[in-house]
């Protein structure tokens, strides 16, 4: 890093251990956020498997663990279910009561339950996974969330245009009982805030779960920088923050999931 | 006076988060006080007050994220 006073001559240092660190947090957080670096075998190296990317892995593997616990929850063994079918049950009996029927009545609740049991499981071992040591979370790469929340909004504009048509929808953006004068700023308004509530829903699990990431690294950049004898405490600090992010990443699927149900609720029954 | 060596994004960060923490200590406070005064309604304002913390960190993730893109 350079340091220039006033007119002198700019003076350029070798590269300090803090230049290392945040280099190596920049590439890190970069290869997240962005198109991701190729992925191999943790400690093989197979030439042919190159084209691999290291979230689109990611998302395979949740997919295989979602459909994999889907699979054997939802298995009929006996009348009371006991095990995994007990917890996949508690959770899909919540998921229909406290967010579907809640917000979108209770026939289109019913109806539209498995698409959020779905996006729960889903997003759920997204967010694990990307706790586990040697694996990156999917959720942390800004594509996958942005294809999340056009999942939401098309899910929304087509519910909406498929109950009341196209002139319909169009209509529904007018607030009832305006004055006529006030419609050029109102309805783009309404139009916005539809946009807007599908990229806050894109944003905010995008940040929480790189956020996280960033947070343990850098961290762990201050073990780099001051030596080792740092490490007992910034090692427990290390902890309680991979506690923390744990409860972050169940919180937000909890909120993606809840978020999407109430704008969809909103879209389809827009109050007078 | 040659400012480039000062970390602009991550100031703003740390303003941002006077935003959210000024939000939800509100929200929660407000919350507490109504807990208090109904308690037979408490399930439904805890839920509430978590999806009201949801959205205010949201808004407080957007400043974040700006100060990631200043990353090189």
């Amino acid at each position: 890093m350079g340091i220039a006073f006033g007119a002198g001559p700019v003076i350029e240092s070798a590269p300090t251990r803090q230049d290392l660190v945040l280099e190596f947090i920049n590439e890190h957080v970069t290869n997240h956020a962005s198109d991701g670096h190729t992925w191999n075998l943790p400690f093989l190296h197979i030439p042919f498997l190159d084209w691999l990317r290291y979230d689109w892995v990611m998302l395979c593997v949740a997919v295989v663990v979602s459909v994999v616990v889907a699979t054997i929850g939802a298995r009929r063994h006996r009348p009371v279910p006991t095990g995994l079918s007990n917890v996949i049950e508690a959770l899909v009996v919540f998921i229909r009561d406290d967010i579907a029927i809640a917000n979108l009545g209770a026939k289109e609740g019913r109806r539209l339950t498995p698409f959020f049991c779905s996006l729960f499981v889903f997003i759920l071992s997204v967010n694990l996974l990307g706790l586990i040591p040697m694996c990156s979370s999917a959720t942390g790469n800004i594509n996958v969330t942005c294809a999340l929340a056009l999942l939401f909004l098309v899910l929304a504009v087509g519910l909406a245009i498929s109950r009341r048509g196209v002139l319909g929808f169009l209509k529904s953006f007018v607030p009832h009982g305006a004055p006529v004068i006030l419609l050029p700023i109102l309805v783009p308004i309404e139009v916005i805030s539809l946009l807007a509530r599908a990229f806050a829903l894109m944003v905010r699990l995008f940040a929480n779960m790189l956020a996280g990431h960033i947070i343990i690294f850098a961290m762990l950049g201050l073990v780099v920088i001051f030596g080792y004898l740092t490490f007992p405490v910034v090692g427990i600090v290390v902890a309680l923050l991979f506690a923390f992010e744990l409860f972050v990443a169940i919180f937000q699927t909890y909120i993606f999931t809840l978020l999407s149900a109430i704008f969809i609720g909103l879209l389809l029954n827009p109050e007078h | 006076m040659d400012l480039s060596h000062i970390h602009l994004a991550a100031i703003g960060a740390g303003l941002a988060t006077i935003g959210a923490g000024l939000g939800i200590g509100l929200l929660w406070s407000h919350g507490l006080q109504s807990m208090a005064r109904q308690p037979e309604l408490l399930p439904k304002i805890q839920v509430s007050m978590f999806i009201g913390a949801a959205l205010v960190e949201g808004v407080a993730l957007f400043a974040l994220v700006i100060c990631f893109m200043q990353m090189k």
